[in-house]
């Protein structure tokens, strides 16, 4: 599903260059379920970003989904975006001005899908999130956890090929991150790649494989799991990271 | 999209009123002002009577003194008006379909006591021609006949003033006015007809208002009329004195115009003046070189600057001032744009490509435009309203200044010329966010 080959990354100022990425590989399987775990600055949100087509890098391959996106214009990155990936985000990044219908709505806007089919999704994909009663709530009507509920919703939606996760129980408090958690589960049960960022243990520990990222490099790489990390292993996992 | 683009639009206005108010504001005073000035001069400008643009024609002929020009900034130009005798003798042609040599004068008309004192009252002198060679609209009854042009017959046409005046506004054709001391029958009653410009005797006051009454020309001789008008002269006039001394004279106070349907028309009247000024030169008149000149309407106004240099300039100022405003609008419009970079980012996770972006935020500039559009018209009417008050109380009309069709559809443009210009680079500028910087920290 997504393919990296010694890709760098570089930001770079007029005093100093800062590796973000530093010649690294990864790939992922389609239907994968992958947990980056790191320190903050070790490079977590720069990959999301490259593997996510919101940032270019300086040199490496990247293939998603069969396709090599190394070098695309911003319309065609715009494309795989709109219709491949979705992004959960730990400050939901919903819309203010737009009620749950229309953020839910936003990426089948940019798919210009028509008005009915747009409906159906939206609507379908917020009774998955259970919030069909809330369609017309605006985002500051709603809890942290139905907040990041629309935000999965919206990604439901677009029923993508990629999940792009960057923290998403990072706001909230344990019962909303089972709750979503036990969303992304289902949606990677249903097919859905799902590659997540997280300094949670307990969240990586759902993860079918956990990637440890130190200083731009790939460090660490779990063998992938056949099921899910015992209960046990979290507390120990914890410990490592801590 | 569109639609979707108008409601983002229309949502980020109303988040910040006192903003969105000012740039607004900003729009609607520079769309005010130039579509102002831009009414001032089309006023000035339409043309009078499109309909027969390239049809009518004023006559001049060059029957200057041979030692120094006609008057004005154009040595070249002949006299704006012809002598009586060269206008009597240009309407023996038989070649224009319509003609009409003219002069107002001013004369008593003697209304029936019992409605009124006599008053003095500007009258235009004219031929049948007059009416239908300038689509005159008529309320009852018609012009003259060409055959009352020639006895002259004592006929009058009164304008719906006028009528409304001496009769009440009845249906007058058949009743008799009194003029000068003779009884004239009226025979028709003029509809409202006020064109934006007296075209047809610019010499004096372009955008006063037609004349109340229209009589035969020919009672000049008998009843020795003299112009209410402009006259230039020269010469002496032969020996002769008083009235048949001015009829006689190169002093110069007619109008002509004649109605020429098609191109061949025209040459073969260009034909007729140099023949006539040939033929004129024979007799001793006629000095300086052949000089004769057929103007269409508008070539008439532009002779005679009817568009007057401050309303140029003015509009040109009122232009610039709607400039300076779009740009003055560009750095509030980034500031704007640019503190929305979250929400940007978050619909380029989600697909938006810059173009979308790009267009999101250009429609929303132009409904800023268009909404500073009916503003600025809002007040180009006031500007208009108060232009036309103190025009009323210097030229006697208070319809001059006029916000018409083309002057709205002029507003508009410049609204979203300006809304355009005002959010080009904000826009370029917002689709450029780099979403990555923002997702994160939103």
């Amino acid at each position: 599903m997504l393919s990296m080959r010694n890709i760098q990354k570089v930001y770079r100022t007029d005093l100093i260059e800062t590796h973000a990425l530093h010649d690294f590989s990864i790939d992922v399987k389609t239907g994968e379920f992958v947990a980056i775990m790191g320190r903050s600055g070790s490079g977590k949100t720069t990959f999301l970003n490259v593997a996510g087509l919101l940032d270019t890098f300086d040199s490496g391959t990247y293939h998603l989904d069969g396709e090599d996106v190394s070098r695309l214009s911003d319309a065609q990155m715009s494309r795989i975006r709109n219709r491949k990936i979705g992004f959960v985000f730990q400050s939901f990044n919903l819309i203010p001005d737009l009620d749950v219908f229309d953020n839910i709505d936003v990426p089948l806007r940019y798919r210009r899908l028509p008005a009915k089919e747009r409906k159906e999704r939206v609507e379908q994909a917020a009774g998955t999130v259970g919030l069909s009663a809330r369609l017309h709530h605006l985002p500051s009507q709603l809890s942290g956890g139905q907040q990041q509920r629309v935000a999965v919703a919206r990604v439901l939606a677009g029923d993508p090929r990629l999940i792009l996760a960057d923290e998403p129980t990072g706001n909230l408090d344990t019962m909303m991150s089972r709750e979503v958690m036990d969303l992304l589960e289902r949606i990677n049960g249903g097919g859905t790649t799902i590659v997540m960022v997280t300094h949670a243990p307990e969240c990586a520990a759902r993860a079918s494989r956990r990637i440890h990222l130190l200083d731009g490099g790939l460090v660490d790489l779990d063998a992938p799991a056949p099921g899910r990390l015992p209960e046990r292993d979290v507390a120990a996992l914890s410990a490592t990271l801590a | 999209m569109f639609l979707h683009n108008l409601r983002i639009a229309w949502k980020s206005l109303r988040r910040n009123a006192l903003l969105t108010a000012l740039i607004i504001s900003g729009i609607a005073l520079g769309i005010g002002t130039s579509t102002t000035f831009a009414a001032v001069r089309h006023a000035f400008a339409r043309h009078p009577i499109p309909e027969k643009s390239d049809v009518l024609h004023y006559v001049r002929l060059d029957s200057w003194d041979p030692l120094k020009p006609y008057p004005g900034d154009d040595p070249t130009r002949p006299p704006t008006q012809l002598t009586y005798r060269d206008a009597v003798g240009v309407m023996q042609s038989r070649i224009p379909a319509r003609q009409s040599a003219m002069f107002k004068t001013n004369q008593y008309v003697y209304p029936d006591p019992k409605v009124g004192r006599p008053f003095r009252e500007t009258i235009r002198m004219c031929f049948a021609d007059f009416f239908p060679m300038f689509d005159i609209p008529f309320r009852y009854g018609s012009g003259w006949d060409r055959k009352a042009d020639l006895g002259p017959e004592p006929v009058v046409v009164l304008s719906t003033t006028m009528n409304d005046k001496l009769f009440g506004g009845v249906n007058s054709v058949g009743k008799t006015v009194r003029i000068a001391g003779r009884d004239f029958r009226v025979v028709g009653v003029l509809a409202d007809w006020n064109p934006n410009v007296k075209f047809y005797d610019l010499t004096q006051n372009a955008i006063g208002t037609p004349e109340e009454i229209f009589l035969p020309f020919h009672f000049v001789q008998p009843m020795q009329l003299r112009t209410a008008g402009n006259s230039d002269g020269w010469g002496t006039s032969g020996g002769l004195s008083g009235f048949e001394g001015l009829l006689q004279s190169e002093t110069c106070w007619i109008q002509m115009w004649v109605e020429l349907p098609n191109r061949p028309a025209v040459d073969q009247y260009r034909d007729f003046l140099a023949a006539y000024v040939l033929d004129q030169k024979k007799h001793g008149r006629f000095p300086r070189p052949l000089n004769n000149r057929l103007s269409t309407v508008k070539e008439w106004m532009d002779d005679q600057n009817v568009v007057p240099k401050q309303a140029n300039t003015m509009l040109i100022v009122s232009l610039l001032f709607l400039a300076v405003c779009a740009v003055n609008l560009v750095g509030l419009l980034l500031g704007k744009f640019l503190a929305r970079a979250p929400e940007i980012s978050v619909r380029r996770a989600l697909g938006a490509s810059r173009a979308d972006i790009f267009l999101q935020h250009i429609v929303e500039c132009e409904v800023i435009g268009v909404i500073g559009g009916v503003l600025g018209l809002l007040l180009s009417l006031a500007g208009l309203a108060g232009l036309n008050a103190w025009l009323k109380a210097t030229a006697t009309r208070s319809d001059f200044f006029q916000l018409d069709g083309p002057m709205v559809l002029l507003a508009v443009g410049l609204s979203l010329a300006a809304g355009l210009a005002a959010g080009l680079y904000p826009a370029w500028r917002t689709c450029r966010i780099a979403p990555a910087i923002h997702l994160k920290v939103q």
